[in-house]
């Protein structure tokens, strides 16, 4: 229940205040938000195989975001900032794909 | 298929399988098996926690999208604007060529008619002698007859003559003792000797003429200048040959000799 007035309140904050990204933060912030997906589903499918545990739930999430961000930063650094963001994004693109197929297996037994 | 086994992370690259399976495989954090403390107990804190949590996601997600939305005007100003400007650019790229290209052609007109009223600086140094020149030729030597009588010595006259004659004969450059005879050159007597470009020359006199040397041969025997000449050689003795030569080299009249104190050039020509 908490979870879902979560989800619903930074829906509303986001569109009510509609924050402005600092420039420099904006090239994190698309692969910062693929990480958090990334943790997000995976924890939809642990509370579906009754294994959710918030903590682990929140160190995911916080240190799903903050590496991710740092690879961008590192590899910016060293000039190959987009390689980089694209392999990032396809790991967790393919952990994403995983979790969702087990949710799925799970939901219809298919 | 909920009780199916752990993976493991550390299951190694032995097992076969690509990078993506392995991936694939790991999909779901490891900590979520690994982790056994003390069982999901609901609590406020909990929740809180959590609900948190998935509040960042959800501002994360919707500022992201929004800032996307935003942005998505000023990407689409920027590109027509520089579309624009391309267009601009490339206008004025044109337009320049243009103004090149009118500009080429006109220097390359003026160029023509500069150089049908001018002729090539090159030839005018030879026409106004300025220039040491070479070419086919003729040489004329003559000296003062033998026997030292007053009839046979070579005046100023006879030499006065001589290139008159080549001129008219058709030479373009004459020098008389390697003294090239310009506009402004005189050949005189003075005292003894005679002068040419004020310097004093003695017998033997070597003229050189430069042209073709056959038609200058030719001419100069026909003309006036040549029967004077012939003439003298058989009433006076005086020694005349002409030997024709492939390659004479006929020195610039001295500068002195071509200063211009009193003469310029008429406004209209310039």
């Amino acid at each position: 229940m908490i979870p879902v007035i979560g989800l619903l309140a930074g829906l509303g904050l986001g569109l009510w205040l509609q924050p402005t990204v600092p420039v420099w933060l904006q090239p994190y912030l698309p692969i910062a938000i693929v990480a958090a997906l990334d943790a997000v589903v995976g924890a939809l499918r642990a509370l579906g195989e009754r294994r959710f545990n918030d903590r682990v739930f929140v160190i995911s999430f916080v240190s799903n975001v903050i590496i991710a961000s740092a690879m961008v930063f590192v590899g910016d650094q060293l000039g190959v900032g987009s390689q980089l963001s694209t392999g990032v994004i396809v790991v967790l693109g393919i952990r994403i794909f995983a979790n969702a197929a087990a949710i799925r297996r799970r939901i219809f037994h298919a | 298929m909920s009780q199916q086994a752990p993976p493991h992370a550390g299951s190694g690259p032995g097992r076969g399988g690509g990078l993506l399976e392995q991936i694939a495989e790991n999909a779901l954090d490891d900590d979520y098996y690994v982790f056994r403390g003390s069982q999901p107990r609901p609590s406020w804190r909990t929740g809180i926690v959590v609900g948190l949590v998935v509040t960042l996601f959800a501002t994360l997600v919707t500022t992201a999208a929004v800032q996307t939305r935003n942005d998505r005007p000023a990407t689409e100003l920027e590109r027509r604007t520089l579309a624009a400007d391309i267009e601009a650019r490339q206008k004025t790229l044109d337009e320049r060529r243009a103004a090149a290209a009118a500009l080429s052609a006109q220097v390359q007109a003026l160029q023509q008619t500069g150089d049908a009223e001018t002729g090539q600086p090159a030839d005018l140094g030879v026409l106004a002698s300025s220039t040491a020149v070479e070419g086919p030729g003729i040489v004329i030597t003559t000296t003062n007859s033998q026997d030292d009588l007053e009839a046979g010595r070579i005046t100023d006259r006879d030499l006065q003559v001589l290139v008159n004659g080549l001129w008219y004969a058709g030479a373009e450059a004459v020098a008389v003792n390697d003294n090239r005879v310009g506009t402004l050159t005189s050949i005189r007597t003075a005292g003894d000797a005679i002068t040419v470009n004020y310097r004093s020359i003695g017998p033997p006199y070597s003229v050189i003429a430069l042209g073709d040397p056959e038609s200058l041969q030719t001419r100069l025997r026909q003309n006036p200048a040549g029967a004077y000449w012939e003439d003298r050689r058989k009433r006076s003795g005086v020694e005349f040959a002409v030997t024709p030569s492939l390659e004479v080299t006929l020195p610039a009249v001295p500068d002195q000799r071509l200063d211009l104190k009193h003469a310029s050039t008429l406004e209209e020509d310039r």
